[in-house]
């Protein structure tokens, strides 16, 4: 696989970058990443994989854009409301960038089709609204040794935590007891634009080896007073879904 | 005579979350304890202000989902809901988010 003087053209900028280079891009160019959901942290975190040239996303969404989806969800215009998002998205993101393959699967995330949309990809990226298909997603991902990108949103703030299932702990680590499920979660846009925007950006790392990934750590994100904190996360032995794999 | 007790202490709680919507406004409340106070004794005095918080009672769990950070340690790495406060200290109450 060799890229093409457009292609070449087109990353110029991150190509540039010394640790980064031709060779990054085609990593970049054979990966396949699954962004699992694409509301408000999908449509950042999509859009950043598709302009850096991540060869195939796999979007999938049940919902609908709705209004009150605007303020936050970056891949969609008011003539998109009632649509289906993953189509929406899928469109927007190839006229963006032609270069990169876009399935679009309009599910929703369950515990008998979350194998199905994990294989052949390399990354799955978090763009979940509540914790129980989290879950879901962070057992299959521990079950299929794929890295999993934990981030979310509430209000002013944000969270991230990337997962490599064996080695660092796992959402369940964090997140031992189920908490309550929000009915509707308030948000401003600027937030799951900015915890989408690292998420892609982990999942860029992941692929290409480049940087470190943010294991082992949660951020979390006062927007309120722009405060960033890092707390160590340990991998619980006893964890039901990771523990001793 | 009037007695004034002296050893009080202020601790500063910086709620986030679900929790801090629970509290209004920026989140942030100012507690006077009594000296030797423990993690403990401010989440009690937290949870006789606001009993519906499901959050500081997940707190009473071993195994809890909810972060608390005595000056930025987790009192994981401390002595846990013993861990005991001082004057000035400031604590921050973390519980996991799911918006997306």
């Amino acid at each position: 696989m060799e890229l093409s003087p457009k292609e070449i053209e087109r990353y110029d900028r991150q190509i540039s970058i010394s640790s980064f280079g031709i060779e990054a891009q085609l990593k970049l160019k054979r990966a396949a990443v699954l962004v699992a959901g694409v509301g408000g942290l999908g449509s950042a975190a999509a859009i950043y994989l598709a302009a850096a040239g991540v060869g195939r996303l796999r979007l999938v969404d049940h919902g609908e854009v709705e209004l009150s989806n605007l303020n936050r969800q970056v891949l969609y215009s008011v003539e998109d409301v009632g649509k289906p998002k993953v189509s929406a998205a899928a469109k927007r993101l190839r006229a963006l960038n032609p270069e990169i393959e876009v399935e679009a699967i309009g599910e929703r995330i369950t515990e008998s089709n979350i194998h199905g949309l994990l294989k052949g990809v390399d990354v799955v990226v978090d763009g979940q609204d509540n914790f129980k298909t989290r879950f879901i997603i962070n057992r299959a991902c521990v079950e299929e040794s794929k890295p999993f990108v934990y981030g979310a949103v509430y209000g002013f703030e944000g969270r991230l935590m990337t997962i490599i299932p064996g080695k660092t702990p796992c959402l369940r680590c964090l997140i031992p007891r189920d908490p309550e499920e929000p009915s509707k979660v308030p948000t401003i846009g600027s937030l799951p634009g900015l915890v989408g925007s690292l998420e892609a950006l982990e999942a860029i790392k992941l692929i290409t080896g480049v940087g470190k990934p943010f294991t082992n750590k949660l951020l979390i994100i006062d927007g309120a007073e722009t405060a960033f904190y890092i707390i160590d996360v340990k991998r619980d032995p006893k964890c039901p879904v990771c523990g001793g794999k | 005579m009037i007695i004034v007790l002296e050893n009080d202490m202020k601790v500063t709680v910086k709620t986030f979350a679900t929790l801090r919507e629970l509290f209004g406004g920026t989140g942030v409340l100012v507690l006077q304890l009594p000296e030797n106070s423990s993690v403990r004794d401010l989440i009690d005095a937290l949870r006789h202000r606001i009993t519906r918080a499901s959050v500081l009672k997940d707190l009473e769990n071993p195994n809890s989902s909810v972060k608390v950070l005595v000056n930025g340690r987790e009192i994981t790495y401390l002595k846990g809901l013993e861990t005991e406060l001082r004057d000035g200290d400031v604590v921050a109450i973390i519980p996991p988010v799911a918006g997306g």
